[in-house]
């Protein structure tokens, strides 16, 4: 600890320049009551030197971050940008002040996944599911600190061990560390919390959104979701007796979970590639519909599935147009289940025949993939299809993309002219095909 | 079916109005009459789907769906190579030329045609949807087979009927996706054409038949028995003394061309001319260019000098054909008769010694009931109509006497064949109705409305036929007949939707409050088998679910429904017969990696493996390695199958029942009754402590339905 703190020293000796900058005072809050780490930094930032403080960089150093959002004290949205090309461990942010002042206030969240891993990793059935998360005991900053303080949210009161940097505090299911001072930049020290967790470890592993936007009045949407249980895996034989007559018996298995869809879907259905899956419930509420989903079979650590979820929603409440210009907002991707982390997520939106001009805007960065036409019912030249994917969503990416396009209404004809059409030549070929005679020889009797 | 017959006895006295004259107005009833059978004959197969889902019943259709997906995926000639390494492990099957593939054909066709139209149905959909899709055909094609044995109003009561006949439903429900729901088309087809050709003489129509005579090959084994009726018919006009040129024609055309279509079939290959199955067609064949022949020497001869050389020519065929028969067969040339072909003609042969197809409820002999259960009251017109046919006998009508007499024995051998019964007591049925509503209805028509202006052609008609009948006796007999109609139509729908609907993979029950609870528990584990097993494991169950698991799990399996080796059965047989270590070292030969086992000790599901068990054991037993397994060792002292503490210690011990009973006697099932009281035996297990020393349990599905266990590995040395 003091040779680091002498090391620190000597850095700072040597950055004179940023040294000018200190985080006032930080407090940190991390809430791991679910799989994913949620942080949420509260840090005052001030320049000592009295200067108006206009960059400031933040540093996540954690792996496999999933999201971010940064507000300043007054709840205005901060500026950033991502610095490109570091380890997969630390990202790097550069934010801009709106107002530029020697003081700031900032409060930032962060969600990252796969950083609570079971431990030990497999467990039999009657066992309990501990985790252990793994993270750093200060913010790691550029900057130095004045006082730090960590509170930390667990899903249980049963820990086994935690790191016993003094001074801590323990009630129950939360933890406190610190408060800390005069914390060098770029110090680092790790936090280890051993506990217990039962709250499901759900992984999808893919997801497939198609939205199939139709100017009849509907949107189709449909979702194909593979998804594991990546708790501690299932060690030994499954037991139904054990299952069915002992309420502890494989509490982290995942029976059931709900699934949020728009308040206005209809058509639900819920299959796989052997049909329907018979087991699901579907409540409607005033501004969602609460759909709780069972798999075929209770998910244990390590077992995976596969389904396909879909419905339909009226086109007026997420198509807009005018004239012959349109816009699509809806869900990026929408729930899957509370916590839900998503390792990769594939959108595809099918546009009716004859759109043109399409221009998409995303909420966030996203991959964009080649367009392409699919011809499905009554097409003739097929319907434009956009598609782009991301990876390591969480539920915080819930949020609207749009799409702009043109469509001319007349097309909208098209497709009953065509059956209209298509009817009409079988009955004119009909007409004239009685009326002609094949026959090779003549024959007299006839009129 | 009340629309349909009324408008069959309206159809003659449809009084001529306005703008459409008498012919017209007949076409647009009997347009109207076919439309609505044939409408009716696909929504009455609908109860499953729109009870449960558009689902695949059963086991077979499994397969059938399953290699349909292949072929709409894969194309023909990866199809036609395929060779199966998911089922019979390790020894593999080669799908290509042990199959039929007119179903699977036919199938991709028609995806393949509507994806080409732009329209994106589901291969499964397609698959589901084929059977009553082909009935509506049937129904079309039975009307005009009808029309060309008797008459038009025949054909409209022969449509109306089939359309929803029971016997026929039994395999053509939507999702009983099975050979036999489009050879029923097949076959009826081959028929009209054939009656059309033998009426013409033409080589235009006889080569048409021998083009649906293909298509019927290509598509179910039971072609054997069209290709043993027309030579029948053939065989009959000859005695009958009809044998003229339009027969030869037709006859010799079809034979010719129809075999050698037969033979592009893989899975046919050389038996047209080989196995002794189809040796009448070939005997029928030469004895039609004998009896033509024949004709042409009586023609130009003197009748003493042919008398003498028909003799000689009749003795020495006959010792000849006989002499080279026995030959071949001797040599093997000519295969000997296969274990299904003698079970139709003795039905007491497979129970006494295959045990394999004595295993199959649908090849036990039909019970009386189930006649009348599948064809109500066709089984009493059946007789009138045959009355019919003898009373005017024609070419054709023989033909539908040969095939409804041959049938109704065959469907008396083999639950299975009623489907083959079922349309011509359609057809004669229809034809009984008919002839007797013509005869009876002008009466009623005549007395009830005079006063009525009636077309002067119709009036005339009329007044000629009516044939003194009084018109209370006519209006009594008419109205017992329609009465009858009623009550089929009530006695079908009754049946459909109750016996022949149910899916099978999703099974329902009614609850003590009224409520349907659905027991998904076959998909559940297959699902759970194909999400959480290693993409190559082995899975042993009894053959019966082999199908289903290759399918719906797309894991290897050891045997399944296409029964071809009995040895590998017998041996899977042997591993649930016998004890732990024993089923351990069959399972260690063959690779097992899980086993599967039905048990509906819980539910009270009864078609469960405990229940098969016996045939399991003589199946295991029928072969040298497991000369062992006896039968009677599974009995208990009293010679009963028992599963409780007086059940013989055998069956406590073995395999089969250790994987099913695994910690059920700690289960409460049902109140007031001890823990481990098995339901579908209504009794308390015998057996209930005790662990498994070779096998763990990997899942059992919510109501116990489907269990499946983990085949240890060998124990590390030492430990």
């Amino acid at each position: 600890m003091w040779i680091l703190y002498h090391v620190a020293i000597a850095y700072l000796i040597l950055n004179v320049t940023h040294a000018e900058i200190i985080n006032k005072n930080v407090e940190r809050t991390l809430d791991l009551t679910s799989q994913l780490a949620k942080t949420t930094y509260k840090i005052s930032v001030e320049d000592t030197a009295g200067k108006a403080l206009k960059d400031y960089v933040f540093v996540v150093k954690e792996p496999n971050l999933s999201f971010i959002s940064v507000k300043d004290g007054f709840s205005n949205k901060v500026k950033y940008e991502e610095k490109k090309g570091l380890a997969n461990d630390q990202t790097e942010f550069k934010l801009t002040f709106a107002s530029v002042s020697p003081q700031q206030n900032l409060v930032i969240e962060t969600v990252s996944t796969k950083n609570i891993l079971p431990h030990p990793a497999e467990i039999k059935q009657n066992d309990k599911q501990l985790v252990k998360f793994v993270g750093g005991l200060y913010l790691y900053s550029k900057y130095s600190t004045n006082t730090q303080k960590t509170n930390v949210m667990l899903s249980s009161s049963n820990i086994l061990s935690h790191t016993q940097a003094k001074p801590y505090s323990v009630s129950s299911n939360k933890l406190a560390f610190g408060p800390y001072e005069n914390i060098a930049p770029l110090s680092e020290d790790e936090l280890v919390i051993h506990y217990e967790n039962q709250s499901p470890f759900l992984t999808v592993n893919s997801l497939d959104r198609s939205i199939e936007v139709s100017h009849w009045g509907n949107i189709a949407v449909k979702e194909s979701i593979e998804m594991t249980h990546t708790g501690a895996k299932l060690k030994g034989s499954f037991s139904r007796y054990d299952f069915q007559k002992d309420g502890r018996s494989g509490q982290s298995a995942v029976k059931s979970y709900k699934t949020y869809l728009p308040a206005s879907a209809s058509g639900v259905y819920y299959r796989d590639t052997n049909g329907n899956i018979s087991t699901s419930n579907m409540h409607f509420m005033r501004d969602f519909v609460d759909l709780e989903l069972r798999p075929r079979f209770p998910l244990f650590g390590g077992w995976k599935t596969q389904y396909t979820l879909g419905y339909n929603v009226p086109s007026y409440e997420y198509l807009f147009s005018s004239g012959n210009n349109y816009v699509l907002k809806m869900h990026l991707i929408d729930h899957i289940h509370d916590n839900m982390s998503i390792e990769k997520a594939v959108v595809t939106v099918i546009l009716p025949e004859g759109s043109a001009n399409i221009e998409l805007i995303t909420p966030y960065s996203i991959k964009r993939h080649q367009n392409d036409l699919i011809y499905t019912y009554l097409d003739t030249v097929g319907r434009p299809v956009i598609t782009f994917s991301k990876q390591n969503l969480v539920e915080n990416h819930i949020s609207e993309f749009t799409l702009k396009y043109t469509f001319s209404k007349v097309s909208l004809l098209q497709e009953p002219l065509l059956v209209i059409g298509f009817i009409y030549m079988i009955f004119i070929f009909t007409i004239v095909l009685l009326r002609l005679d094949f026959s090779i020889t003549y024959h007299s009797h006839k009129e | 079916m009340t629309v349909d017959t009324s408008n069959v006895s309206g159809g003659a006295g449809t009084k001529a109005k306005g703008f459409l004259t008498w012919e017209k107005q007949e076409h647009l009833v009997k347009l109207a009459i076919l439309i609505l059978a044939a409408v009716l004959s696909f929504a009455t197969r609908l109860f499953s789907v729109l009870r449960f889902e558009s689902v695949i019943h059963e086991f077979d259709p499994y397969f059938n769906y399953r290699t349909t997906r292949f072929l709409a995926e894969q194309g023909f000639y990866k199809f036609h190579n395929w060779f199966d390494d998911r089922a019979w492990y390790p020894l593999g099957r080669i799908i290509g030329g042990t199959i039929y593939p007119g179903l699977m054909v036919t199938s991709a066709a028609l995806y393949r045609l509507m994806w080409m139209l732009n329209v994106t149905i589901d291969i499964r959909n397609v698959c589901v949807f084929l059977a009553p899709f082909f009935s509506s055909l049937t129904t079309l094609v039975t009307y005009a087979l009808t029309k060309e044995i008797h008459s038009t109003g025949a054909g409209l009561v022969a449509a109306a009927l089939i359309s929803i006949v029971p016997g026929y439903i039994s395999r053509s429900v939507a999702g009983s996706y099975d050979n036999e729901g489009i050879a029923i088309f097949c076959m009826l087809f081959t028929y009209y054409l054939w009656i059309k050709a033998v009426k013409t003489g033409t080589i235009f129509w006889s080569a048409m038949s021998a083009l649906a005579y293909f298509y019927m090959v290509s598509s179910w084994g039971g072609y054997v028995f069209l290709i043993n009726l027309i030579p029948l018919h053939v065989l009959a006009l000859m005695i009958t003394g009809r044998f003229s040129h339009r027969i030869y024609i037709a006859y010799s055309t079809l034979y010719c061309v129809g075999t050698i279509l037969s033979m592009q079939i893989s899975f046919v290959g050389f038996q047209p001319i080989q196995s002794s199955e189809h040796m009448l067609a070939l005997g029928v064949f030469g004895l039609c260019q004998i009896h033509a022949f024949v004709d042409y020497l009586r023609s130009r001869m003197p009748k003493d000098h042919f008398d003498l050389l028909f003799k000689t020519l009749v003795s020495s065929v006959v010792s000849l054909v006989l002499i080279v028969g026995t030959l071949l067969t001797l040599t093997g040339k000519v295969s000997p008769w296969t274990g299904r072909f003698y079970s139709l003609l003795d039905p007491s042969y497979a129970k006494n010694h295959i045990p394999i197809i004595a295993s199959v409820s649908e090849h036990q002999p039909t019970s009386w009931s189930s006649f009348y259960f599948d064809l109500q009251i066709l089984v009493f017109l059946f007789p009138a109509g045959l009355y019919c046919c003898f009373s005017r006998l024609t070419d054709s009508n023989i033909f539908i006497i040969l095939y409804g007499v041959t049938s109704i024995y065959f469907a008396g051998v083999m639950v299975r064949l009623m489907l083959v019964l079922a349309p011509v007591m359609c057809v004669l049925s229809g034809i009984a109705i008919s002839h007797l509503l013509a005869k009876y209805i002008k009466c009623v028509d005549t007395s009830s409305s005079k006063a009525a202006t009636e077309s002067k052609r119709q009036h005339k008609k009329l007044e000629q036929q009516s044939g003194g009948v009084k018109s209370e006796v006519a209006i009594g007999f008419v109205s017992i007949i329609t009465l009858m109609l009623i009550v089929y139509t009530f006695h079908c729908t009754w049946v459909t939707s109750e016996a022949y609907s149910s899916p099978s993979i999703v099974l329902s029950a009614r609850s003590h409050d009224g409520g349907r609870i659905i027991f998904d528990d076959f998909r559940e584990a297959y699902y759970w088998l194909q999400m959480n097993t290693p993409e190559n494991a082995r899975i042993m169950s009894w053959w019966d679910y082999g199908y289903q698991i290759t399918a719906m799990a797309n894991r290897t399996i050891l045997v399944d429904n296409n029964t071809w080796n009995n040895t590998h059965i017998s041996r899977v047989g042997q591993a649930m017969a016998s004890s732990e270590e024993k089923a351990y070292e069959i399972m260690r030969e063959l690779d097992v990696d899980y086993v599967l086992v039905i048990f509906g000790g819980l539910t009270g599901y009864s078609s469960d493996d405990i229940n098969k068990f016996l045939w399991m054991v003589r199946i295991g037993g029928s072969t040298d390695r497991g000369a062992h397994i006896k039968e009677k060792d599974y009995y208990a002292a009293n010679g009963e199958f028992r599963v409780d503490k007086e059940g013989s210690p055998t069956l406590l011990n073995c395999l089969m029942y250790k994987m099913c009973y695994y910690r059920f006697g700690q289960m409460y099932t049902e109140g007031g009754k001890a823990q481990g009281y098995d339901r579908v035996r209504a009794s308390e297990i015998g057996n209930k402590d005790f662990e498994l020393d070779v096998l763990e349990e990997a899942y059992t599905t919510e109501h116990w339905l489907v269990r499946i266990y983990k085949v240890k590995d060998l124990p590390n040395r030492g430990v």
